[in-house]
């Protein structure tokens, strides 16, 4: 029975998902230079998965009877990258961007929390809980037919968390699975964490208006929710004599977040995100980061964890040739690559993500302008596997290439974000994905 | 132990004491001299005709030149990513401390020219705006490093046009959409919005005593609702925080003062306050100080009976007063603007220095720290080429603290440095670009 | 009897009005050296003679005792709205800004509203004249050089057509709310200068229409207005700030054959020399400003005229608004304390104005046979200390109170 539905699962995976090759339950990858992040690398060894977790690992290891035997000499494995903060799998989310160091600009168009249209009034403070959608769940929201996943595997990821992030108060995050037919075969761990961005109603759109009012916006529902949470238990022990608190969805999300995710980019914007989350006693992420390399001190001071951004800064495409940026963003276009082997020379923990970009190709140069201004490049590795497993709290069963984790492995020709490297495997829970050799973009598609 | 750990104390502030030798020392409140200003552990020592040169000193040779303290601007919105949250009435659960940049090159500027201490407001969009925070211009430090530590907290309110303008029809319409007008959209509906706000003040202030003491009888409640809003309006009423309050009309400058009255609180200073100088003797009875433009008019109607005799006035009829710049241009010259005074309405030169140094200070209530050169206050000084309340006078050097923050020498050798900087990194940019060119489409994650 | 009544009246008045002599004043003629203790003397509104002491003079002439004080040409700020806003943010209150983009026929000096409030105002700290610059779409219309003292714009008007005021157009990707790439703004831009070009090929063709003087043609009110500028009679305002728009006015201007002055010019880089070479003068505005751009040095605005300066091109300030115009000796001084030698700071407010204006035969310095616009002050005019006792526009003693000397004594006295 269990075996007919995974021929079927199998069979309906490939109809619908292209580049996948038929996936035995057993597979081991024999020969191959195994690159297992939590332990040293083994120049030569064999890793079995069965069920969709790895069952073996080693130098030593004997491929199980039934196993189906992939040829690794040449090759290297790798534990399947995960992209620390995405919006893969959600259909609704806002375009990937930068976060907006003043609040201005949240990424998307504004769009009122309801969805009532344009009639609705403007909030008048934060008791009408404006662009608050703290109790939506990514893993409720997930579409297994978001074509933005395939890309995003075939560039080595296997894993996502994956955020709403469209509100101040966005939703809740989920670690995913970058491979399943169902949402629900997907997701790996939820809730994730509350992401927050510092995005403003708009223009006389109502409350918050401005940055000044979303941080207190954001103070007052922590103390509403912490203030709820009291009420709630008061008024379970003691009922009667009481008044009832009245229910909030939007601070039960709040309350059932096991983190938050904060925007900062500048040193500014760093040490007030970390003040803060210190202020809200939450655990803390930020994300952005890209002037982070000035602000190591600050992070280590506050125990801070990073996403850094991929998408380094870039001279815009369409200004004014005569206009000349800032000495500060001159120097932040230069120095953008070095904060990760800054956070890592400061020990501070801290995950890459992919951001805004898109082509496989992108992913491995912007993480190579990285190892090139001195990240060493297991660590670059361990950025994009182990440590966000660790930040998310699934480093049990993600992030490595160990006994018992799930089955998320690449398999590649060569060391990683160097320029000639193919993956040529993709494993997501023990299912073999076979990424479409790379074509070279026509010209035309190049300076588009 | 304890010894050693004064000693460890010592040690670590051990910057050299700095003399500032040979100048016009223009003290705002012990006369003016040629002598010398000793500086020691970030304090004022001394300063006299004769002074006591500490052993190791630092010797500044000003001959010819004058200094006098730090300019202390009552009024600006340096410094800060966010100034207005303009969607409510009453904003006061927001605070420009949240939002401070201690990066923003507006802190550069004011320290050139002279201003060591700034009030940083919300803005007039509220009748009962955001909170404020007085920093100092340590240009350099972070957000920790440029807070005036201990400095009262303050709060800005606003009357007239400005508080009323989004409940005006006619400014708020935009074509096709919907039209919401936000309370007030009188002087009428601002004085109504104070006193409501401040009616809720009351009776959240008293809901929490009821609580605490049913708490402390021991009986379980729940909590009523912490409200930011409320908070710092209870603040105001328990004299912990300071009120700046943006006007401009006699009218509604008295309004305030009558609400303040009902409701038991003071005004700690009219900021603007353009026709102050007609009603006075009411500023003066209630106490309140009074921060105004120097000869701003006529850029609204509520702007044209402004005079630039304002100031003199109200300093005449016994007014504490300041000048402010609210603007962080201005800001770097608030020295001959004090200087205008003098024409405008015959100051004194001492008279004309207060406004912007001791009278600023005690607005704030930071008198006792700074606005003046005396012993034991803080080392905040400039020194000018000329005399400060000259159109030609120009800032060399800016002390705060008793360290150099801005030195007109050192100003002209980084620009050079910073050019070449900055060639240097287009350089270095310009050479990655063909190769990024070759390689680089500007590809975008599929929708 | 009535025959002593008319002769007393004629004594009384002939000489009072524009006919008088200061004595014991420091005569600051701004062309030549300063004369200490003169006799400054002023007939029907003209200097007559700068003397010392000892200079004789009619008896009927007027003598005002002036011991201790100055005498410096009153000043002239290069481009104000004076007159023609009262109150910037009230729209019923400005009529600087026209509809369209072509309109050399209108004329500011008509709308100068000679009661306005600031007028008196900004006389109060010794500027005796201003230009009265129109605003709104490419060619605005036509700056007037006005008094700030008459009963009408008529007796205030020095030169109606002074100058016509043209906004070049720039390449601009940066808006307020919206942003466009460089390649669109290009585009706009290149439609804008277009337009412009073909707008004074008009103009020339209706210059050839009319000189042939055919049976079919017909007047044009608009076009007619730029019969002067053609004529290099009337020269055009422009107002560009930057070195690309500056070079691009430049290059314009020699094509179409016409003399410009340039307006607002902030960051003129590299075009100085071309400035230099073609001579144009430029109006440089307010330097009490902030600096341009983050990485400017702080002083980058207050440093702008000693460069203007220093490549040799004749410049003078204008205030740009209404509000602040009574400080442009200010403005002055603070680019005189950033290093503009001093003696060019006072010339840029007095003598090279109306030099630029081509008025400088009548004003612009106190020199024999030049209009009595004077002001005796008790010191330097670009101290912000300093008070201005009197003022003389075409030897016309003009009141120096204004609303403000007004509400200041109303309310000082109040109890």
């Amino acid at each position: 029975m269990l075996r007919h539905l995974c021929v079927l699962v199998c069979l309906a995976a490939l109809t619908l998902i292209p580049g996948k090759a038929e996936t035995p339950a057993v597979i081991a990858i024999r020969n191959a230079r195994i690159v297992t992040v939590s332990g040293p690398v083994i120049a030569q060894g064999t890793v079995v998965v069965r069920n969709g977790l790895i069952e073996a690992v080693g130098e030593t290891i004997t491929p199980p009877a039934d196993a189906w035997i992939i040829d690794g000499a040449g090759l290297t494995v790798y534990p399947g990258l995960i992209d620390s903060l995405s919006t893969l799998g959600l259909s609704d989310a806002a375009p990937m961007g930068a976060p907006s160091p003043s609040g201005r600009r949240g990424g998307g168009p504004p769009s009122s929390s309801s969805s009532s249209g344009p009639a609705t009034p403007p909030a008048r403070g934060p008791e009408d809980r404006p662009l608050n959608t703290s109790y939506l769940l990514a893993a409720d929201q997930l579409a297994a037919n978001d074509r933005r996943i395939e890309a995003a595997r075939n560039a080595g990821f296997t894993s996502a968390v994956t955020f709403p992030n469209r509100n101040i108060f966005s939703g809740q995050g989920a670690v995913i699975n970058l491979a399943g037919e169902r949402p629900g075969n997907m997701v790996v761990h939820s809730p994730a964490g509350m992401f927050l961005t510092l995005r403003t109603a708009g223009f006389t759109a109502g409350y918050p208006g401005s940055l000044l009012g979303v941080i207190a916006y954001i103070r007052q529902i922590y103390l509403d929710a912490a203030l709820y949470k009291e009420a709630k238990q008061i008024y379970a022990a003691h009922p009667v004599g009481n008044r009832r608190p009245d229910y909030d969805k939007h601070l039960e999300g709040v309350l059932a977040a096991p983190r938050i995710l904060l925007p900062a980019s500048s040193p500014k914007d760093i040490e007030r995100m970390l003040r803060f989350g210190q202020e809200l006693k939450q655990e803390t992420i930020l994300y952005g980061l890209h002037e982070g390399y000035r602000a190591t001190p600050l992070l280590k001071q506050y125990n801070g964890k990073a996403l850094v951004d991929l998408r380094w800064p870039e001279k815009s495409r369409d200004a004014d040739p005569e206009q000349t940026d800032s000495l500060r963003t001159l120097e932040l276009r230069d120095k953008a690559p070095s904060t990760a082997a800054e956070l890592h020379k400061a020990g501070v923990p801290f995950a890459f993500y992919a951001g805004a970009l898109a082509q496989p190709t992108d992913v491995s140069r912007a993480v190579k302008k990285a190892i090139d201004a001195g990240l060493a490049p297991g660590d670059a590795i361990r950025a994009l596997t182990l440590s966000p497993a660790e930040i998310f709290g699934v480093a049990d069963r993600l992030g490595s290439i160990e006994k018992g984790k799930i089955a998320n492995l690449i398999v590649t020709t060569g060391d990683l974000f160097q320029d000639r490297t193919r993956i040529k495997y993709v494993l997501v829970d023990g299912v073999k994905y076979e990424p479409a050799p790379p074509q070279p973009a026509p010209p035309s598609e190049a300076t588009r | 132990m304890k010894a050693l750990l004064l000693l460890t104390a010592s040690v670590l502030s051990a910057a050299p004491p700095i003399v500032i030798q040979n100048a016009t020392v223009l003290t705002v409140t012990k006369g003016s001299f040629k002598g010398s200003v000793v500086v020691q552990d970030g304090k004022i020592k001394e300063a006299g005709e004769k002074v006591m040169i500490p052993p190791g000193a630092q010797i500044i040779d000003a001959s010819g030149q004058f200094i006098m303290p730090g300019i202390i601007d009552a009024h600006s919105h340096i410094a800060a990513d966010s100034i207005n949250e303009s969607s409510v009435s009453v904003s006061s659960m927001v605070g420009i401390e949240d939002v401070l940049d201690p990066e923003a090159i507006s802190i550069y500027r004011a320290l050139a020219g002279g201003v060591t201490t700034v009030n940083v407001l919300h803005g007039s969009a509220n009748a009962i705006g955001g909170k404020c925070v007085v920093i100092k211009t340590r240009w350099g430090k972070d957000r920790e490093g440029i807070l005036f530590e201990g400095a009262k907290p303050g709060i800005k309110f606003a009357l007239g046009e400005n508080p009323k303008r989004q409940g005006m029809s006619a400014s708020t319409r935009t074509p096709g959409g919907p039209q919401y007008l936000r309370y007030p959209g009188t002087r009428m509906g601002v004085e109504d919005v104070i006193r409501q706000a401040f009616n809720d003040a009351k009776i959240y202030q008293a809901e929490w005593k009821t609580y605490n003491g049913r708490k402390a009888r021991g009986e379980t409640v729940i909590p009523p609702k912490r409200d930011l809003k409320l908070d710092a309006l209870v603040e105001i009423l328990e004299g912990k925080r300071l009120v700046h309050a943006h006007c401009y009309r006699a009218d509604e400058i008295l309004m305030l003062l009558r609400v303040a009255d009902e409701f038991g609180f003071k005004i700690k200073t009219l900021q603007h306050v353009l026709e102050g100088y007609k009603v006075a003797k009411e500023i003066k009875e209630h106490g309140a100080g009074a921060s105004t433009f120097s000869d701003w008019w006529a850029y609204k109607v509520e702007a044209f009976d402004a005079i630039p005799y304002n100031a003199a006035i109200m300093v005449k009829k016994g007014i504490l007063v300041s000048l402010n710049s609210d603007s962080g241009e201005l800001m770097r010259r608030l020295n001959t603007e004090a200087g205008k005074t003098m024409k405008y309405g015959g100051l004194t030169e001492t008279e004309a220095l207060s406004l912007i140094t001791i009278n600023p200070a005690r607005q704030l209530d930071i008198d006792e720290r700074v606005g003046s050169i005396e012993p034991g206050k803080d080392a905040d000084l400039v020194i000018y080429d000329k005399h400060p309340l000259s159109s030609f006078a120009k800032v060399q050097k800016v002390l705060i603290d008793g360290s150099v923050y801005f030195d007109r020498d050192r100003d002209i050798t980084e620009r050079q440095q910073r050019e070449l900087r900055k060639k240097q990194l287009l350089e270095k940019e310009k050479q990655s670009q063909p190769q990024q060119k070759k390689n680089a489409a500007p590809t975008r994650r599929l929708q | 009897m009535k025959h002593l009544s008319f002769f007393l009246a004629a004594t009384l008045f002939a000489g009072a009005d524009d006919t008088f002599v200061l004595r014991g004043v420091t005569v600051h003629p701004v062309t030549g050296p300063d004369v200490e203790n003169a006799s400054l003397l002023v007939v029907d509104g003209k200097i007559a003679e700068i003397g010392d002491a000892k200079l004789k003079t009619p008896k009927t002439t007027r003598t005002i005792d002036a011991k201790g004080l100055h005498a410096y040409p009153g000043m002239i700020d290069s481009a104000t709205q004076v007159g023609m806003s009262e109150i910037s943010s009230v729209r019923e209150t400005s009529d600087v800004s026209e509809l369209g983009d072509f309109k050399p026929q209108l004329r500011a000096a008509i709308a100068v509203n000679p009661a306005s409030e600031h007028i008196p105002v900004i006389r109060a700290n010794g500027i005796t004249a201003a230009m009265a610059v129109p605003d709104g779409g490419i060619i605005a219309g036509q700056a007037s050089l006005m008094h700030l003292d008459g009963w009408t714009w008529e007796e205030m008007a020095i030169r109606i057509d002074a100058a016509m005021h043209l906004r070049f157009p720039t390449i601009s990707t940066g808006g307020f709310l919206s942003r466009t790439s460089f390649p669109e703004a290009r585009r706009n831009y290149e439609t804008r200068l277009k337009n412009l070009s073909e707008y004074f090929e008009q103009a020339r063709r209706y210059q050839k229409a009319k000189a042939a003087a055919g049976p079919g043609f017909k007047p044009d009110l608009a076009l007619e207005a730029m019969l002067p500028v053609l004529a290099k009679k009337t020269p055009i305002m422009i107002t560009a700030t930057r070195e690309r728009a500056i070079k691009d006015a430049v290059t314009w201007s020699e094509k179409e054959g016409v003399r410009i002055v340039l307006a607002e010019v902030r960051r003129p880089g590299e075009s100085l020399a071309l400035l230099k070479q073609k001579n144009i003068p430029v109006i440089l505005g307010p330097t009490q400003e902030l600096p341009l751009e983050e990485d400017d040095p702080y002083d980058e605005a207050f440093t702008v005229p000693v460069e203007v300066h220093k490549a040799g091109v004749k410049f003078a300030f204008g205030s740009f608004g209404n509000q602040f115009s009574r400080n442009l000796p200010y403005q002055a001084a603070t680019a005189a304390a950033f290093g503009l030698p001093y003696e060019e700071a006072l010339k840029s407010v007095t003598l090279y104005p109306a030099q630029i204006w081509g008025v400088d035969d009548r004003m612009g310095s106190i020199e024999k046979g030049k209009w009595a616009d004077i002001i005796v002050t008790d010191g330097d005019p670009l101290e912000v200390k300093t008070n201005v006792k009197r003022m003389f526009i075409q030897g016309k003693e003009v009141d120096l109170e204004s609303k403000h000397t007004r509400l200041y004594k109303k309310y000082l006295a109040r109890p």
